[in-house]
């Protein structure tokens, strides 16, 4: 449903006639995050500053409009997706690093900062900021805090709710507070660690505190190639037993490398059935060690080709490999279906048989590239969106293997986030009274249900059919 | 347990001694699940089988049951390099006070799944319900450790010696400063490959002592015993209001436990330092004259009447130690 335009113009003089877009032409823009289902907001809003959210959040309630705030809409889950319409809160005006401050190892941005553009800065300082989602040279912080983001380096520094101090968040009815503390204990209920993670649901945050680290004085890349997926995920699980924890341990699977080589030529090799990239950091007598230790299980598990990268300039190609495979996966089809389980390690080669064989008999190609140490899985099923009926094919193994990840004792996502994607399946991971819990939560910061409504709780109208992601590859071209 | 206030009324005791089971240890996926009753020492001793552990080293040890120690909130040195439970912690089942139990978070390292509600039982001293079980992620024991004591005479030389030793290209896992009525002593754990402590070792310059000082430091408590909390940088505006002898801080981290915290101008005077500093002074025990006076809390972190609403929508109707908490 529109809003009067005298609503309108109100949202207008708020924040400036040419920070509101309300042209359908124009909101078409804002339909569609990095998944499927595709939803016009009634307006779009850019704020400037938090008094702007403020006044945007208090007329929004007052008129019973719903408010989906907005970073790069990079997305995978669909939380960026206006799906009752009403606001889209988008924080591109608010895209500032506030400060920086070296000794102390800390960060204050404002919510649209783009990821890589923080690494750089704080690369500048001898520091870097360690949760590295894929989609890096898109996505905001605030996105990242919103869904609790990952990457492939959080297998030993953890993800964004270990490095988030503090959060400045507008709530429903417009008032403004701190979470978070920068000393060590807080004093009270740790409403910072409900608020990471929620998916814009609670609140719209407007200022993030962020925790920066020393750059590591030794890295050391190492590629080992394997016969098979199966082969490769025994010597993830056996490294990870082995109690030498390297920073980052990625798979990609034969589909996937033939990709990635096509458009980069990173030196991943097109004959192997998956690849392990890894990745150790810390001071020379350590890496020197960890290396060995994990080089010595990798051999011992396999491996066929095994090299290390010989300087930066090498590394980072390997990882623009890794971190470019979605989009070069648009090669082989145009249209992508990007899944999110989260297994313990030792479950992994039995769930990735499982994944094949669902592919299979679903006639689906399916490319495997994902942060193997974590047990995190991404299988993408990759189809033509114009085939007829391949949507039934691709939702039901999409829906096939999140269940094949649950009852490996896994859980629906490791990082996306829930969602429009997933929010059918809650039940399958959590029972009534664990929602209901949630549900009470969700009640105290927003009792009118209007932020960023239909997302993470299933909804009793929309009956348990996996929705797909059919992004198009070639338009994923920042992971 | 003497931290936080008195509780307004007190009908019934829950002793989760019962709960002490350990459920499921995957030394392979470096998880652990556990009922909320197990003695931490116990949990322990089980990891120690596998050669994991649990960087969780709480003050006044042996004792605490695991449960205990995430409904206070209570952390040790570990924290320096490994964080807190709330960053290993991977799952929590908790007994609502109506008596349904619910979950959060799951047994995986990584976990989106719905909101994060298993953070809201750390530090709430059940006010929110009962911990009944907890899955985490474990740590492989490192390679080798070493600890290495510095002794002086000055605070403002103690703190630099300190924050020289924390800026290491590989800092200690543990680096604590304690007061004694004669000096500063800095004792710092450093952990990895041999070579690796070897480096550091000679980079520090520190002599080497008994490692089992941790074990025995562990142990410290008292019946006056305030914990601080500041940002790390800020320690310089706290540690030189503490009378001398009877504290120690973890540097840091920003954490001062302060056995000796009896007298009532100074605890003001200390928290006052502490809250200007954007921190805290909690009495963790205290006599109940001291603790009536000051309070037992000082100021909160977050909006009150927030976080009351959210205690409400878990406890309406004030079940669980009403008046203990902050809210």
């Amino acid at each position: 449903m529109a809003l009067a335009p005298r609503l309108i113009a109100e949202f207008q003089s708020l924040v400036g006639r040419e920070n509101v877009v309300d042209s359908p032409h124009d909101l078409r823009i804002f339909e569609r995050d990095a998944s499927i289902t595709p939803a016009v907001p009634d307006l779009v809003v850019l704020p400037r500053t938090r008094q702007e959210v403020q006044g945007v959040m208090r007329l929004a309630a007052a008129h019973g409009v719903p408010v989906v705030p907005r970073g790069a809409g990079t997305g995978l889950s669909g939380g960026a997706v206006a799906l009752e319409h009403g606001i889209a809160l988008q924080f591109t005006r608010m895209r500032s690093i506030l400060a920086i401050d070296r000794a102390a190892g800390t960060a204050m941005l404002e919510p649209g900062v783009v990821n890589a553009d923080l690494q750089r800065a704080a690369a500048r300082r001898g520091l870097f900021y360690a949760p590295d989602p894929s989609s890096q040279n898109a996505c905001t912080i605030g996105g990242n805090v919103a869904e609790n983001s990952g990457g492939p380096h959080c297998l030993f520094y953890g993800v964004t709710a270990n490095h988030v101090l503090g959060v400045e968040v507008v709530l429903a009815d417009g008032r403004c507070l701190w979470l978070g503390e920068e000393g060590p204990d807080r004093v009270g209920l740790d409403l910072l660690g409900a608020m990471v993670g929620s998916e814009g649901t609670l609140g719209v945050v407007t200022r993030i505190q962020v925790r920066l680290l020393p750059l590591p004085e030794s890295v050391i890349t190492i590629m080992a190639a394997f016969a098979s997926i199966e082969e490769a995920s025994h010597a993830v699980s056996a490294v990870i037993a082995g109690g030498v924890i390297p920073v980052a341990l990625e798979m990609m699977d034969r589909t996937t490398i033939g990709a990635v080589e096509a458009h980069y030529k990173a030196g991943y090799p097109t004959d192997a059935g998956a690849v392990l990239l890894t990745e150790i950091q810390g001071i020379r007598e350590s890496t020197a060690e960890v290396a060995a230790v994990i080089e010595a299980t990798l051999r011992s598990h396999g491996t066929s080709q095994l090299r290390v990268a010989g300087d930066a300039a090498e590394r980072d190609l390997l990882w623009a490999g890794r971190k470019g495979a979605i989009g070069a996966l648009g090669h082989i089809k145009p249209n992508y279906y990007l899944h999110d389980g989260v297994v313990p390690r030792t479950r992994l080669p039995g769930v990735l048989r499982d994944v094949g064989e669902i592919a299979r008999r679903h006639r689906l190609p399916v490319a495997n590239v994902f942060h193997a140490g974590d047990g995190n899985l991404h299988p993408n099923l990759l189809f033509d969106l114009r085939e007829p009926g391949i949507m039934e094919r691709v939702e039901s193994a999409g829906e096939e293997m999140m269940w094949a990840v649950v009852e490996a004792g896994g859980t629906l996502s490791g990082e996306h986030g829930i969602g429009i994607e997933k929010n059918a399946f809650m039940p399958w991971i959590f029972s009534p009274d664990d929602l209901e819990a949630m549900r009470a939560l969700k009640d105290v910061f927003d009792p009118q249900g209007r932020l960023n409504p239909g997302k993470i709780f299933p909804d009793p109208e929309r009956p348990p059919r996996l929705r797909a992601h059919i992004g198009t590859a070639s338009e994923a071209n920042w992971w | 347990m003497g931290m936080g206030g008195e509780p307004e009324r007190t009908d019934l005791i829950l002793e989760t001694g019962g709960l002490n089971r350990l459920l499921e240890l995957s030394s392979a996926d470096l998880t652990l699940t556990v009922e909320a009753g197990i003695p931490l020492a116990e949990l322990q001793g089980e990891l120690e089988k596998e050669g994991q552990f649990l960087p969780l080293d709480p003050y006044h040890e042996p004792g605490h049951s695991i449960g205990g120690v995430l409904a206070s909130g209570w952390t040790g040195p570990l924290r320096l390099a490994y964080g807190g439970p709330r960053d290993y912690l991977l799952g929590l089942k908790v007994a609502l006070p109506d008596g349904r139990v619910t979950r959060s978070g799951g047994k995986v390292v990584k976990n989106v799944s719905g909101y994060d509600l298993k953070k809201l039982h750390l530090g709430a001293l059940g006010s929110l319900g009962v911990i009944v079980e907890a899955s985490f992620k474990v740590f492989p024991r490192p390679a080798a450790e070493v600890t290495l004591r510095w002794t002086g005479s000055e605070l403002g030389a103690a703190l630099a010696e300190a924050r020289r030793a924390l800026a290491a290209a590989q800092p200690p896992i543990a680096l604590v400063l304690e007061s004694t009525p004669s000096d500063y002593l800095l004792s710092a754990r450093l952990a990895g490959w041999p070579r690796a402590i070897g480096r550091m070792s000679a980079e520090l310059g520190w002599e080497e002592i008994d490692p089992d000082f941790w074990r025995t430091h562990q142990m410290a408590g008292s019946d006056a015993w305030a914990r601080i909390s500041v940002p790390p940088a800020r320690l310089d505006e706290v540690l030189p209001a503490l009378p001398v002898g009877g504290w120690a801080c973890s540097v840091g981290v920003g954490s001062v436990q302060w056995f000796a915290a009896r007298q009532r101008e100074m605890v003001e005077d200390v928290r006052r330092r502490a809250e200007a500093a954007g921190g805290h002074l909690v009495l963790l025990q205290a006599a109940p004259d001291l603790k009536q006076a000051v309070g037992p809390w000082g100021a909160m972190s977050s909006d009150p009447a927030l976080m009351a609403s959210v205690r409400q929508a878990f406890d309406p109707n004030r079940t669980m130690a009403p008046g203990r908490f902050v809210v």
